[in-house]
Order: structure tokens, then C-alpha cells, then sequence
């Protein structure tokens, strides 16, 4: 008797066939991924740093009681947001974002004409302000952000609340 | 007695099990992240509109409520990645001097839902929320 080595052809296919299946069910789900990451901005809530910057822009906002177009070197535009804000104690206190370098927000707080604080946020999109003029003619403050493919990622409306 | 050589079939058969039990649970886990990536993100967008909305909607006077336009006023480019969807905003009274406005974002065809309610008290037209 002749002892054959080898695989038939009927078992080749069915293991070709079983292997194409997995091949397929990756390739598709792989398609799938791409084609989500393509359609859906980068998550920037999740990182501390950009959760911090929109927590404590949304406070400063919120105690907005007018936007100074200038402060000393500083200028309103939508790179650079000037805020006059109150206090817990009351008192006034300007403060500047600036969004001007990339992956980068500094915040400056004065009072009067002297910093009083400073603080850098590292690793987060590149801001932009613009107002928002709401109906009832209220000036609100409108932050967005775009990944790195223009994607807008964040965009939130932060409305000073009434000063009397 | 002759010496077989290679597996037996259940052996094999138990390979093949335990393979694809692994490979089954892989794929599964894999689908399953995925699919909660894209709601997790889905969700994100959904909230910062509704935010905006909400903080739109605490300055409208208290008298004023009733005679808005049960839509979204504010920008929702934010929601581009989401389309179809659909937005909404209902206004309930539960006492007179109390509303209950919710908005709502529906998208998937309407499989998925992101809701919002503020509640705005009648202040006299004090100012405060």
C-alpha cells in the first residue's frame, strides 16, 4: 500500500475557508475603526489637563462681569480672551488667556496691574474664543477647539450670570 | 501492536474547542470596546450641545419660555459627527411658578438618546436662575 503525504484538497479548503472567515470578521471590524476614528473628533474631555482648562474657564466666565478689550500688552482677540472677573471675596481681578502657543494655555490673573498668578496647561488642542451674542443681547463667550485634523472637538457656550 | 502516530480526534476536537472559544471571546471583546469608544464619544459631543443649550435657555425669562420655538438655538456644529440627528426641547409645568425645560438629542435613528433638564423658577425678573 502507498502511503500518501500531504493534505487532500478538500482539507486545505475548508482550513482556507475557516481562516478567511477570521481574515474577513478583522479586516471588517479593522474598516469599521478607521472609518469611526475618521468621523469622531479626539476625546479631549478625558484628559485632566483640557478638563481642567474648560473647569476653571467655565468659573472664570461665570464671574465675567465685562470683557476689557485691552490689558497691557494683552489684546481681545480670539487667541488671547481678556476677562474681568469677581472674586470669592468680592473683589475684582483681570484675568488673560492665552492661547497663542500651540498645545499650550496660560492663565494670568492681575490684580490691578500686578500678576498675582500663573499657570500653564501642556498637551491640550489649540483653543479659540469667540462671543456668542445670545437673544436677549447678553454677551457670551464661545470656546472651541479642532484635533489635529480640524475636527471640532470641543465647543461650549459659558453665559456670565447676572451681575447686579 | 503497531504505534499510531499524530492526535486522536478528540484531541483535535478539543484543540479546535479551546481555539475558538479563544478566538470567539477575542473578537467579541474587540467588538464590544469599540462599540462603547463610539458611544462614549457619541455621548460627549451630545452633552456639550446640551450644555449649550441649557445655558442659552437659563436666560430666557421665566414669562418668555412658553413662547419659544421648541428647538435648538445654539450652533450645533459640534453634533456634525452624529448626523442624522434630531433635537428638541420640552416644556413642562409643574407648578406655575416652576418649568421643567428638557432637551433632548436623538441620533442612530432615534436608538440613541442624550437628555437635559434644567429647572427655571419664576424670580420676578430678579436675574437669578
Amino acid at each position: 500500500m502507498i502511503r500518501q503525504r500531504g493534505y487532500t484538497l478538500l482539507e486545505i479548503v475548508v482550513t482556507l475557508a475557516v481562516f478567511g472567515i477570521f481574515l474577513l470578521i478583522i479586516v471588517l471590524l479593522t474598516a469599521d475603526m478607521r472609518a469611526n476614528e475618521k468621523r469622531y473628533p479626539i476625546n479631549y474631555m478625558a484628559h485632566p489637563e483640557v478638563s481642567s482648562v474648560m473647569a476653571r474657564l467655565r468659573r472664570d466666565i461665570f464671574d465675567t462681569t465685562y470683557y476689557p478689550q485691552n490689558f497691557q500688552s494683552y489684546e481681545q482677540t480670539s487667541r488671547t480672551l481678556l476677562l474681568y472677573t469677581i472674586d470669592q471675596t468680592g473683589f475684582g481681578k483681570t484675568v488673560v488667556y492665552d492661547f497663542r502657543t500651540k498645545g499650550e494655555v496660560h492663565r494670568k490673573e492681575f490684580n490691578a496691574s500686578d500678576l498675582t498668578s500663573e499657570w500653564v496647561a501642556h498637551g491640550v488642542p489649540d483653543f479659540q474664543f469667540t462671543d456668542y451674542t445670545l437673544k436677549t443681547g447678553q454677551v457670551a463667550a464661545r470656546i472651541s477647539a479642532t484635533d489635529s485634523q480640524g475636527r471640532l472637538a470641543i465647543d461650549e457656550i459659558f453665559v456670565p450670570r447676572p451681575h447686579p | 501492536m503497531s504505534k499510531s502516530r499524530g492526535f486522536t480526534l478528540i484531541e483535535v476536537l478539543v484543540a479546535l474547542l479551546v481555539l475558538t472559544i479563544v478566538i470567539t471571546t477575542t473578537i467579541a471583546m474587540f467588538v464590544e470596546r469599540h462599540k462603547r469608544l463610539k458611544e462614549a464619544n457619541e455621548t460627549i459631543l451630545a452633552y456639550q450641545a446640551l450644555s449649550n443649550e441649557a445655558e442659552i435657555w437659563r436666560r430666557v425669562a421665566f414669562a418668555q419660555l412658553d413662547a419659544e420655538p421648541p428647538t435648538f438655538q445654539s450652533d450645533t456644529a459640534i453634533l456634525a459627527p452624529l448626523n442624522p440627528y434630531s433635537t428638541s426641547v420640552k416644556i413642562d409645568t409643574p407648578r406655575a411658578d416652576v418649568k421643567s425645560v428638557t432637551f433632548t438629542i436623538r441620533w442612530s435613528n432615534a436608538q440613541r438618546t442624550a437628555k437635559l433638564s434644567i429647572v427655571r423658577a419664576d424670580t420676578g425678573g430678579s436675574g437669578l436662575w
